[in-house]
């Protein structure tokens, strides 16, 4: 399952951040910093997925993958697209390359309701972003991967706001979804 | 904008929409750059105060605030009962606020949680698709086993709601109340099943009930096997590659259990496998191919070869493939998986699995290395562990390099442009391999320990060359992490970031205990540590390195194999002084003590004036060395320096007043020093012994390992605590406790070898390195000086010519004398024949000189196993508490360990529930189940509902005594936080126990002596039809409830 989607951008400041498990604030926090510090760090052209954060890693999987583990979170995946990252946290019985595709299709439905999305539309419509997660995710199981659906999803709860008139905009977020494309899937 | 007028208007603009306030929130946020904690603290200010007021709008509003500021780790639960009346709010966006508010910040010890029940069960019963959706979003995020209990009867309908997103949302939602109360799933399981069978069903919800499936199915995965055909034919059909990934991963489950599957899968697989264009697709077939045993298991081997090499050709050329590292991760994920059971396939790539130990991503190297400790062999250990020790050196040399101007770099600035930047994901850090972070070090010297010394040292062929990596990594090793550590108690059960130098140094110690043939070696490697480590810390710092312990011990115990004892005491006393922590202080002394009673206890030395002399001004510098420690704060060290400290002068004095002997008149050598001391230190040899010995050792009758040994310990250690320390001691004590030790770089070396690194990074092979690009340079010298010493006799070796010629025999002089300087016989290489020679240095033959790899017949040297007390027949020598009860142990606190880990959900209890047995036993009535459901949320929705009155009226008496100042608000609201709990532990107990209630119960109704509901007449009487019902399906209950189990 999913253990939590992280959004933050590049200063670490946190956009988005929901955790499947009840979490102590702190820990939320350190995990956040620690995922950061490891996501700034990449080297490009690195792959998208992670080593465990020290606090994940705490609770150790690589010591005997013979017992079942499929309770712990093991695995942390991102991409990155223009000033933001998404994290996902799952266990083993997710797919990795899977996990990828979620990414984007969550990016794509943010894009669509916001129509080019960049990070201000985020910032300020954090309730969007969570409602948009819910339409995919419901308490870390993936319920929706058709991008229509989860859009008709968000919309029936209500107009999205749009930004405000007096924020300047520019290209946005989906401009950079070719990014990736390594794992287009036709068969979507 | 000033926050006084910020306040004003949005008390003006209650009616404005509320996103409006957020949005000045964050522009505030945004323009207050720099002094933002002052900001937010007014702004927490201003929410307290909003969000009591009683108009919703505000309400709602200055929660979304809370919300958004806990995203940034400022604590909200102080707000939770808020949260929840802004989440009984008519209007739906005001609901939607609140309950994203619970889903951020409740918590399990939230407590107004209880009083939440009727509000989700009034919202999941709501006419609105949007309404229903947020209990049903939410209740993952909050759920208890009570609270589980109480919702199940509404939100099981929703299974058939006619909308497929609420009943996606549904199913998804009844898992995780599974998780916590799995009685769920035997109401909850024949309904799902249903929709799965449904052909006619949304794919949407099937492919959320396939999702639900295969978080079960790993569980218990019996219970599905039922389902298979339903489960293949959607993999066939459905078309849906998310859908088919899930159902691969589930089928990878269910073929362990039958065999059958297999034959079933194949086709389908190979299939999708050739046709399919979507790479993740086949990563999950090949991967579920592997997964599920269908690799080479069992006699029908037709066809499986096939499949076998097709998978692993695949998973080879995804990580060949250029370009594409994600690829590569993967195909790593999947031979880590392949390992255990069919470790010869993994075998077979070694070369590309060693490529990605280089690669610069560290996420690739990682599940490399996982890869490569399953794959060492006597062949390629010496390989792997030189490309480990090649990287670790240049990542050091690299963090020199840019030391100086990381600090530079400057993240902080993030302007408004930046949050809109365009994509390009190219921009990243030029630099080409990034610093290897000390975690990752740590690592990596790990696995090369425990690469090494396998199955007691089986792969490894040539101790002094692991000797010298030993040296090396203790250089290399990062600093010891400093006390901030203590704040983690969540990292303790990793392995102890700290101690990597000190495992390093136990590995020596191992290797000197347990090799004879060595011994020289590793005290001599013992000795150079000691001496850099003196050497590289600069004067006026103390020494922290963990390696001292083990390295002191290993002088100390084998002081009779030191070359120049006196040196190396004379070494010891110097590092004495200077060592920060106690454990290899204690060691140190002790080892000081043994070196010297070697070099004064020697019989045979004379006692003469110049030897009496010499010992008395040894005795006299250990004195002043150890005096100094006799009021050190460690128990340990203080004992030892003081007891030695004690015993010297003694021997002082005895030595003093033996007259040295003269040419005429001998004298014996006090005995104290031949003797006395040396017998404190001489006895059996030590051996390494089993882990397991321990537990075969008979327990003494008559011992209780339970009984305090002092009964008034309590007492004890309570006025030990209460005693003042004097105040000339404090000072010592504070130093030693409160002030960090200054931070100590051990692992510098000198600037030559920096140089001599560049110049190997360059010419270095890629396929073989040399051991001077991960050797230092004085090591790599003395290897070589070895080495040369060691073949100088070899025929085979062809000597340099500087070196031939010390080995020049009278004949060769003779010659080169008469012959002339010009011919230089020297340089001809003569072979003798030596037939003995020659069949035992066969494999010697083709080897170079700086080739360490060189294959080496290991007849020469003995590594002694564990000891073992055989007698019980239970341990075998190398049980390492593998088996047995060692590892029940190990097993189950490690269960422990994955209930507590972060992020971790537990699923265990899942695992325990008979989910078709218990149908069979009980004569299991799905309606009967549900009646009584109903009944006793009915009643339970009463005593919410007393139980809310009783609060409300709580709350409205504490309102009139008075809400003067915003600080006496804190205290009214904890007030009443402490009066919910006392009320919510009431009721736990009078739930679980059953005893709590009877007091009251009996008297309403005889028969019902144990069930919870019965409480509910706390002045309630018309609850007794409920009650009565209550106890006709008792014995349902009874199971419902597991703690109960009252017969």
């Amino acid at each position: 399952m999913i253990n939590a989607v992280l959004v933050f951008n590049g200063q670490g400041q946190p956009r988005l951040t929901k955790f499947y498990t009840q979490l102590e604030t702190s820990i939320q926090q350190r995990l956040l910093s620690e995922i950061f510090a490891l996501v700034s760090n990449r080297p490009s052209g690195a792959c998208n997925f992670l080593p465990l954060p020290p606090l994940l890693a705490a609770s150790g999987t690589s010591q005997s993958s013979s017992e079942p583990h499929n309770d712990v979170p093991s695995l942390v995946t991102y991409r990155n697209y223009a000033t933001l990252y998404f994290i996902v946290i799952s266990t083993s019985t997710e797919s990795p390359l899977a996990l990828l595709d979620l990414i984007q299709v969550y990016v794509e439905a943010l894009d669509k309701l916001f129509e080019n999305v960049c990070e201000l539309d985020l910032i300020f419509n954090f309730e969007t972003l969570h409602a948009a997660l819910s339409e995919m995710i419901v308490g870390g199981v993936v319920i929706e991967t058709n991008l229509d659906r989860i859009v008709a999803g968000v919309k029936a709860q209500g107009t999205v706001a749009k930004r405000p008139v007096n924020e300047s905009r520019s290209t946005g977020l989906g401009a950079g979804l070719s990014m990736g494309g390594n794992f287009v899937w036709p068969g979507r | 904008m000033p926050t006084t007028s910020r306040r004003a208007r949005a008390i003006a603009d209650r009616d404005a929409r509320f996103e409006k306030s957020l949005y000045d929130l964050i522009r505030g946020l945004r323009s207050h750059k720099g002094n933002e904690k002052e900001y937010i603290q007014n702004c927490l200010r201003e929410c307290r105060s909003e969000i009591r007021s009683q108009d919703l709008d505000l309400k709602a509003t200055a929660l979304l605030k809370l919300i958004y500021l806990e995203m940034f780790g400022h604590d909200m639960s102080w707000a939770s009962f808020n949260v929840l009346e802004v989440m009984a709010s008519p209007k739906y966006h005001q609901k939607r606020v609140g309950y994203l508010g619970a889903i951020q910040s409740f918590r399990p010890d939230t407590e107004v949680l209880m009083l939440a029940t009727n509000l989700l069960k009034k919202d999941l019963t709501a006419t609105s698709t949007t309404t229903i959706a947020l209990p049903i979003v939410t209740l993952p995020h909050v759920i208890t086993p009570s609270l589980a209990l109480s919702v199940l009867s509404d939100i099981l309908p929703r299974l058939s709601h006619s909308s497929p997103a609420i009943r996606k949302k549904t199913i998804v939602t009844l898992y995780r109340l599974a998780l916590v109360y799995p009685e769920t799933l035997r109401a909850a399981w024949p309904k799902i099943k249903e929709r799965l069978m449904d052909r006619s069903e949304d794919s949407s919800v099937t492919a959320a009930i396939v999702n639900v499936i295969c978080e079960l199915g790993w569980r218990r995965p019996h219970d599905f096997l039922s389902l298979a055909p339903r489960l293949f034919e959607l993999l066939v059909d459905s078309g849906n590659n998310w859908l088919a990934i899930k159902l691969i991963k589930l089928f990878a489950t269910l073929t362990p259990l039958e065999p059958r599957l297999v034959r079933k899968l194949l086709p389908p697989l190979t299939e999708i496998i050739q046709t399919t264009p979507a790479m993740s697709l086949l990563y999950e077939c090949i991967n579920g191919i592997i997964q599920g045993g269908i690799l080479g298991s069992g006699d029908d081997t037709s066809g499986k070869e096939e499949i076998a090499s097709l998978c692993v050709d695949k998973l080879r050329s995804m990580i060949m493939v250029d370009g594409d590292p994600n690829l590569k991760y993967v195909a790593l994920l999947a031979f880590n998986k392949i390992v255990d059971t069919h470790p010869w396939l993994v075998a077979q790539q070694e070369d590309v699995i060693l490529e990605c130990i280089d690669s610069a991503d560290i996420s690739i190297r990682i599940k490399a290395l996982d890869l490569v400790q399953g794959m060492v062999s006597n062949d390629n250990l010496v390989s792997i562990v030189s490309r480990l020790m090649r990287q670790l050196k240049l990542s050091l040399t690299i963090d020199r390099k840019n030391g100086a101007n990381t600090s530079n770099s400057n993240p902080g600035e993030s302007d408004d442009d930046d949050l809109e930047r365009t994509i390009n994901p190219t921009q990243k850090a030029t630099e080409q391999m990034p610093p290897l972070p000390d975690d990752y070090r740590v690592d990596v010297i790990n696995r090369i320990l425990n690469m090494c010394s396998q199955n007691n040292y089986n792969h490894l062929n040539d101790f002094e060359w692991y000797i010298d990596i030993l040296t090396q990594l203790v250089r290399i090793a990062p600093a010891p992490r400093k006390t901030d550590d203590m704040e983690a108690p969540l990292a303790i059960g990793r392995t102890n970031f700290g101690d990597i130098s000190e495992h390093i140094g136990d590995e020596l110690r191992n290797v000197a205990v347990k090799v004879q043939a060595v011994r020289p070696a590793c005290l001599q490697a013992a000795e150079i540590i000691s001496t850099q480590l003196k050497n590289d810390t600069p004067i006026g710092h103390s020494l922290n390195s963990g390696v001292l312990g083990p390295v002191a011990w290993i002088i100390g115990e084998y002081a009779a194999e030191l070359e120049a004892p006196e040196d190396t005491l004379g070494l010891l006393l110097q590092l004495i002084p200077r060592i920060a922590s106690p454990e290899p202080l204690a060691a140190s002394l002790q080892a000081a003590m043994k070196v010297f009673s070697l070099t004064a206890g020697d019989h045979l030395m004379r006692w003469s004036a110049e030897h009496k002399s010499k010992i008395l001004l040894l005795m006299a510098r250990i004195v002043h060395t150890f005096e100094a420690l006799t009021l050190h704060p460690n128990l340990e060290v203080q004992e030892r320096s003081v007891e030695f400290t004690e015993l010297l002068k003694l021997t002082v004095e005895a030595a003093s007043a033996q007259e040295a002997s003269t040419e005429l008149v001998h004298q014996d050598t006090p005995l104290l020093l031949t003797q006395a001391i040396p017998s404190l230190f001489i006895g059996w040899e030590l051996k390494s012994v089993a882990t397991s010995a321990q537990k075969n050792v008979p327990l003494p009758e008559g011992l209780d390992l339970d009984e305090p040994i002092n009964p008034n310990l309590n007492f004890l250690l309570a006025s030990a605590e209460s005693m003042s320390i004097p105040a000339d001691e404090v000072d010592e004590f504070d130093t030693y406790y409160y002030q960090r030790p200054p931070a100590t770089s051990i692992a510098s070396e000198p600037a030559i070898a920096r140089l001599e690194d560049e110049r190997h990074e360059t010419v270095g092979s890629y396929q073989q390195p040399t051991e001077e690009s991960y050797l230092d340079a004085d090591i790599v010298a003395r290897r070589k000086l070895d080495r040369l010493e060691k073949n100088r006799d070899d025929p085979f070796y062809i000597q340099e010519t500087n070196l031939a010629q010390r080995s020049s025999t009278p004949i060769h002089n003779i010659l080169q004398n008469s012959n002339g300087p010009d011919l230089d016989v020297d340089s001809i290489p003569i072979m003798e024949l030596d037939l003995d020679k020659l069949s035992a240095g066969v494999s010697h033959a083709p080897t170079k000189l700086s080739k360490p790899s060189r294959p080496k017949p290991r007849q020469r040297i003995v590594i002694a196993a564990d000891e073992n007390l055989g007698s019980s027949g239970q341990s075998t020598p190398k049980n390492d508490s593998e088996n047995d009860s060692g590892s029940l142990a190990s097993k189950a606190a490690r269960a422990r360990r994955l209930k507590q880990s972060v992020l971790g959900v537990d699923s265990t209890n899942i695992g325990s529930l008979n989910l078709e047995g218990g149908a069979d036993n009980d004569a299991y009535d799905p309606e009967a189940q549900r009646r009584e459901e109903a009944e006793m949320a009915q009643a339970m929705k009463e005593v919410e509902r007393l139980r809310l009155e009783m609060q409300r009226a709580n709350e409205r008496i504490q309102v009139a005594q008075g809400v003067d100042a915003a600080g006496t608000v804190v205290k009214k609201k904890k007030k009443t936080a402490g009066k919910t709990k006392k009320k919510s532990t009431t009721t736990a107990a009078e739930e679980n126990g059953g005893e709590g209630g009877v007091e009251e119960g009996t008297k309403v109704v005889k028969k019902k002596k144990k069930k919870n509901v019965a409480v509910i007449d706390e002045g309630a009487g018309d609850d007794v039809p409920a009650a009565a019902e209550q106890s006709v399906v008792k014995p349902k209950k009874k199971k419902a409830k597991p703690p109960v189990e009252i017969e």
